[in-house]
């Protein structure tokens, strides 16, 4: 028993030996997806060996900025949710650009034009509702309809940097604009967490029509979950999982191995097989997802949401009653 | 054994004085009383004596050796007195024979001599059969006589005893008061006595500290302090003394004095350091009831306030014309109201407070 | 005073010697675990480019936001903690003093739902009560669909809070009763107190340090609670401090350390201030009982025994049964909202996490760990530190208090934050914990100081002084009376504390949630990163493993239990 614990606490304090060719990795992607990515990329690459730290993006973000603070930046490489986040990274001079031969095949609202990162692969927001309701929304505005009243989840942008981008593209849609908003508050719409726990409420019903990603709704689906996914007419919110390296990485010459294995058709592949749409152009999508020229992408400005975050946050909250 | 000394002993609590200059000398093998009523400062007497506190000023030695004074004071651990609180403090985690072995264990005793020494102990306090008892299961005699032989067992030079039949029913006081009485003649060891019960401390005491207000009133043998009172409050703390005035008319020989009370004669003793006293002068006078004879035709004269039925006689209450009062015993009955006139056979000229 | 006879005219001890040694050696571990990180964050909030810097502290403080969150975590915290005291206080009364039926086993199922995470059992209410409610429908009630859900709002919260932390007022104030003497309610009964007047008059002073204890720890529970004000208040848009907090972290900029830092300030002042109103309130309670504590008391419920009985395991049916179900079916079902048949029904969950996942197993090792060890540690610093406190009550001991009181304060992410500034690299020594296990111990070490201290400090200021006095006067000395006499004396309420510490760490999220690492997961981390991936099913099924491991446990004590001193197991008598 006293063994035991010792060598419990030997193994706890002692810190991992550091590699030669080490590349850490700081990812909001779920955690099979993750691991999957850097298996991957460690099969492409066999020495160079990834360590990967997965959080939600508000938690990997806190956790990144404490260490800037503290000066001691970790991660080498960001694999996480939004172009907005990274791009007030790059604002905080924190990053270093990186220009990626394969830059070529991607839409170029989709990168940084200076390579300081480079979106993956796109995580629509569309609606999705419980199976057991009559009436099937086709469009944004379907949510506002006297009929919804009260019977809308979404996450809220207070909480969910995503939501906060899904605010910012259709607040900045010159069809629905702020007073879509204004009437989903009226509508008694309620703004939750994030994105699974919207989900969960509308595949248990307790509320029938949500606002969510795209694939955890159609893989939910496809598991059995009484729910449907829909692809607004008016077209799509998007985040983009984009990548981007530090500017303090240790290892630079590996993370830009990194970047270009998730940049090439290898890399979009295993986006594909993982259940997203792939960021390269012409991509097939995954099963259950409409063919990619169906799917319309609303026009998104990271710098400008970056640029109005605070003031779209304090629109919401006084138009939801956030008290 | 121990002789303890006391030198100008102040101590207060957050600016409250509680022990005001207290000087004492505790003779080896004395059993000595501290009685005064609650809050008069003798509990925390005996925690500066045992070292739970540590005096304001002043110095408290064990056989000329400093236990506490000029910034250096040993811990209670290592004074060697033993103490039995009022609540007994019997460790609940222990049985019977694990709280009286405690004081050996500690000082690394052989198991053998430990043994010995505990079944000694045992015996002495009559509890050989709940050895392994719980303390919780037992009487409050029975924890007190555990309390004691615990404190026993370490051969003390002092044994300090906080109020330790305050918790128990008149019988067993009688029975423990005997118990310490003879554990103080059998081991010789200097015990301090802390009580409230001025019966308690007359039984056992060689002599009996009076406190009031963190002072020391008097320090005397029983029968003295019975006899001289040095003070007004002492008199009427001890044996009921009624205080009478009178004026000193004439000298009879080294130590009584004729004083004039209500314009009739009587003789009265005083102190050896009491000679001063001017003729005419006014002076507080102590009477004890035993000493106020009733059914006299010539005295002075009362009227009786009350009277009690003490069994073998009555104890009389009764008032003067300027509305003194004293107490007497008669071995009569008496009317409420009645007039009566009385005699005194002694009196105590009692010095002017200094 | 009427309690004259319980209450020592003496005022405390002032002996000099080891007791304050104690004191002086503990007090700069005390500054490290909790004051450094503290300070540091602190320093974050109002430091700026080499000069101080007031911009973040005015900014905060000027939105309204911030006094709107403040005011809204000081009420719920407040409505949750009556809630605590209602539910917890009424159970260990039942349990402790009366002669209710099958004691053992009502502890044991009290202990539990604080095992169970908050979201579930906030979800499985929602459910319950919600339109999909297949209780509901079964006897008729279900709202329609997308009805107002009562729970979400102010009372939802202080509810749910209420519940969640009822366990920490059952054990402080359970360890306190069992020392309630029977002679002391027998001379109250024979005086002439009935009923209530007894609990009043007599249960109710007596028990008041651990009572008060008890309530300052739920509050500040509450306070720093992030689970259940996300899970509900969110939703209800009603923002508290916690959740305000994450709202400021879920922003873009690069300044959002430094808001952090200033509402962390916040929260301290307040963590402070009840502090200092608890030692106000505990001040002039000289309740140190005398003597020996005799048999403890046994209050017969008469013919209303049943009547209680039912009632009592009829809360626990909704506090534990209930969202026990909805966990144990929310893993056994093949995706989330399907609802669970004997078709659908599989355990495929539970072989993907025992099994395929090897994260899972070295959660449980690594929290099992952690938990224990910190539990363990805080019980060898916390009863000499609370009869160093005891013995000397000064300044120095009344500013220990509060800074213990802050981390645990604190929402667990900002405290993570503290530390990671603090510990990243630890001065001269040249290594780093951060990226180790060390860290996340050590920040659980400052976080639940606070929570073994507590009943072990109302221990001592519960107990007769007389008892360590006739040790002194053996000549024991300070070390060996801890030993022989005080730890016995306190060991019920420090096993109560630790098995608080060991509960609450064991699957705690938000302070590990930054500091772990690869490897190094907790299980608090590997359910939320389960159910934040969206695979909620394969996190309801860790849960059931949690639940199932912590009732082995407790299963594993109870058997070990005739070893132990008496009442250190809180379900044993």
């Amino acid at each position: 028993m006293r063994k035991s614990i010792l060598s419990f606490a030997v193994a706890a304090f002692a810190a991992t030996p550091v590699l030669a060719e080490e590349l850490v990795l700081y990812t909001s992607q779920p955690n099979t997806d993750a691991q999957q990515t850097v298996d991957a990329f460690m099969a492409e690459n066999p020495d160079i060996k990834v360590t990967w730290v997965r959080d939600g993006t508000t938690k990997i973000m806190a956790k990144l900025q404490a260490e800037i603070a503290a000066n001691d930046i970790r991660p080498d490489v960001l694999l996480i949710a939004d172009m907005v986040t990274l791009e007030g990274l790059k604002q905080q001079e924190q990053l270093q650009p990186y220009k990626a031969q394969a830059a070529d095949s991607y839409d170029a609202a989709l990168y940084d034009s200076e390579g300081y990162y480079y979106s993956t692969k796109l995580i629509t927001t569309g609606i999705v509702y419980n199976t057991g309701v009559k009436d099937q929304p086709k469009s944004w505005k379907d949510l506002v309809a006297a009929d919804k009243k009260g019977m809308i989840a979404m996450p809220s942008p207070l909480y969910s940097g995503a939501a906060l981008i899904h605010l910012a593209t259709l607040t900045g849609d010159a069809n629905l604009g702020w007073d879509y908003y204004k009437a989903l508050a009226a509508n008694e719409a309620r703004a939750q967490g994030g994105n699974g726990g919207t989900f969960k409420a509308v595949a248990a019903g307790e509320k029938p029509y949500g606002v969510v990603v795209d694939y955890l709704a159609i893989r939910s689906k496809a598991k059995g979950s009484p729910v449907e996914f829909v692809f607004p007419e008016e077209g799509v919110s998007y985040v983009t999982e984009p990548v981007a390296i530090l500017k303090s990485a240790k290892n630079v010459d590996a993370a830009h191995k990194f970047v270009d294995f998730l940049l090439s058709g290898k890399g979009q592949d295993l986006v594909l097989s993982q259940g997203y749409i792939p960021a390269i152009n012409g991509s097939k999508v995954p099963e259950g997802f409409p063919e990619r020229s169906a799917i319309k992408l609303m026009a998104f400005d990271p710098a400008a949401a970056l640029k109005n975050a605070e003031e779209n946050k304090k629109r919401f909250a006084d138009m939801f009653g956030v008290k | 054994m121990a002789k303890l000394t006391y030198r100008d002993v102040s101590k207060s609590f957050d600016d409250t004085p509680v022990l005001n200059s207290i000087s004492l000398d505790i003779a080896d093998g004395e059993l000595i009383a501290l009685l005064g009523p609650s809050g008069c400062g003798k509990t925390t007497l005996l925690r500066l004596t045992a070292g739970f506190e540590q005096p304001s000023s002043g110095q408290i030695f064990k056989n000329d050796a400093l236990l506490s004074g000029n910034h250096r004071h040993v811990a209670p651990e290592k004074r060697n007195m033993g103490i039995v609180f009022q609540s007994y403090a019997l460790w609940p985690n222990m049985s019977v024979a694990e709280n009286i072995a405690y004081p050996l264990k500690i000082r690394n005793l052989s198991i053998s001599a430990i043994e010995e020494r505990l079944t000694e102990a045992l015996e002495t306090v009559s509890l050989l059969d709940h050895a392994d008892a719980e303390p919780s299961t037992l009487s409050g005699g029975q924890r007190q006589r555990v309390a004691l032989a615990r404190c026993l067992v370490m051969e003390p030079d002092a044994v300090l005893l906080d109020e330790p039949l305050a918790n128990l029913d008149a019988h067993l006081r009688d029975v423990m008061q005997r118990t310490f009485v003879d554990f103080h003649k059998a081991s010789g060891a200097t015990m301090i006595y802390v009580t409230h019960d001025q019966s308690e401390a007359m039984a056992m005491a060689d002599r009996i500290a009076v406190m009031f207000d963190g002072e020391i009133a008097q320090v005397d043998k029983p029968q003295t302090l019975y006899r001289s009172p040095a003070s007004e409050q002492v008199a009427r703390f001890i044996g009921q003394g009624s205080i009478l005035t009178g004026n000193v008319d004439g000298i009879i020989d080294n130590d009584h004095r004729k004083v004039i009370l209500h314009g009739h004669e009587v003789v009265a003793r005083h102190g050896a350091n009491n000679t001063a006293l001017a003729e005419a002068q006014k002076v507080s006078l102590c009477v004890r009831p035993e000493n106020v004879h009733l059914g006299h035709a010539e005295g002075l004269a009362a009227r009786v306030k009350s009277s009690v039925y003490l069994g073998e006689r009555f104890r009389v209450r009764l008032e003067m014309r300027d509305g003194t009062e004293l107490e007497s015993y008669s071995s009569q009955s008496v009317m409420d109201g009645e007039l009566l006139n009385f005699t005194l056979s002694d009196a105590w000229i009692i010095e002017k407070s200094r | 005073m009427s309690l004259g006879t319980i209450v020592n005219g003496v005022k405390p001890g002032r002996s000099s010697g080891r007791p304050g040694l104690f004191l002086a050696i503990l007090t700069p571990v005390i500054v490290v675990l909790c004051l450094f990180p503290i300070a540091r964050l602190i320093f974050q909030g109002v430091w700026q480019e080499g000069a101080f810097s007031a911009v973040h502290l005015t900014k905060v403080l000027a939105e309204q936001e911030t006094w709107r969150a403040t005011w809204h975590s000081l009420f719920i915290s407040a409505a949750g903690t009556i809630v605590s005291v209602l539910i917890g206080g009424v159970f260990a009364f039942l349990v402790a003093l009366t002669d209710i039926r099958h004691k053992a086993a009502l502890v044991f199922c009290f202990m539990l739902p604080m095992m169970i995470p908050p979201q579930i059992t906030a979800l499985s209410w929602l459910q319950m009560f919600g339109p999909t409610s297949a209780f509901l429908k079964m006897i008729g009630l279900a709202p329609p669909l997308g009805s107002r859900q009562p729970l979400y709002s102010q009372w939802g919260i202080a509810l749910l809070l209420g519940i969640q932390h009822a366990s920490l007022i059952f054990l402080t104030l359970r360890a306190a009763l069992r020392q309630v003497p029977r002679e002391q309610v027998e001379a109250a009964r024979l005086a002439g107190a009935h009923g209530l007047r007894v609990w009043r008059d007599v249960i109710l002073p007596i028990t008041s340090p651990a009572l008060i204890a008890g309530v300052a720890l739920t509050f500040v529970t509450a306070i720093g609670n992030f689970g259940i004000s996300a899970m509900l208040g969110i939703p209800a848009n009603i923002q508290m401090l916690p959740t305000l907090i994450y709202s400021k972290l879920s922003s873009f900029g690069p300044s959002i350390l430094s808001e952090v830092a200033v509402l962390a300030i916040l929260i301290g002042i307040i963590a402070a201030v009840g502090v200092i109103t608890h030692h106000h309130l505990v001040k002039g309670r000289d309740y140190r009982l005398h003597g020996i504590v005799g048999k403890p008391l046994d209050i017969s419920l008469g013919r209303y025994r049943l009547l209680v009985e039912i009632f009592v395991w009829l809360v626990l049916f909704f506090i534990l049964i209930v969202p026990l179900i909805a966990l144990v079916s929310a893993s056994m079902v093949p995706a989330y909202g399907m609802t669970l048949s004997f078709e659908t029904a599989t355990l495929d969950a539970f072989r993907e996490v025992m099994f395929r996942q090897a994260a899972t197993a070295r959660a449980f090792v690594n929290s099992f760990g952690l938990s224990i060890g910190a539990a363990l540690a805080l019980f060898l610093l916390t009863v000499p530190l609370a009869y160093g406190m005891m013995k000397r009550r000064n300044g120095l001991a009344q500013i220990l208090n509060i800074i213990i009181e802050i981390p645990y304060a604190l929402p667990g992410i900002v405290l993570a934050i503290a530390c990671i500034l603090t510990f990243q690299r630890i001065p001269l020594a040249g290594i780093s914990l951060y990226g180790t296990l060390g860290i996340i111990f050590i920040a659980y070490l400052a976080r639940f100081f606070v929570v073994s201290l507590r009943p072990v400090v109302s221990s001592f200021q519960q107990m007769d002084p007389n008892l360590e006095e006739a040790a002194q006067a053996c000549g024991a000395s300070a070390a060996r009376r801890l030993i022989d006499i005080l730890l016995p004396a306190v060991a019920p309420s420090a096993a109560a504390g630790g098995l608080l510490v060991f509960l609450t760490a064991f699957n705690e999220l938000t302070v590990s949630a930054l500091l772990w690492s690869s490897g190094n997961e907790t299980l608090g981390v590997i359910i939320f990163n389960l159910d934040d991936s969206g695979e909620s099913v394969l996190a309801s099924a860790v849960a059931v493993l949690v639940v199932v491991v912590i009732i082995a446990l407790m299963g594993l004590i109870e058997f070990m239990g005739n070893r132990l001193p008496k009442g250190v197991i809180p379900w044993r008598s």
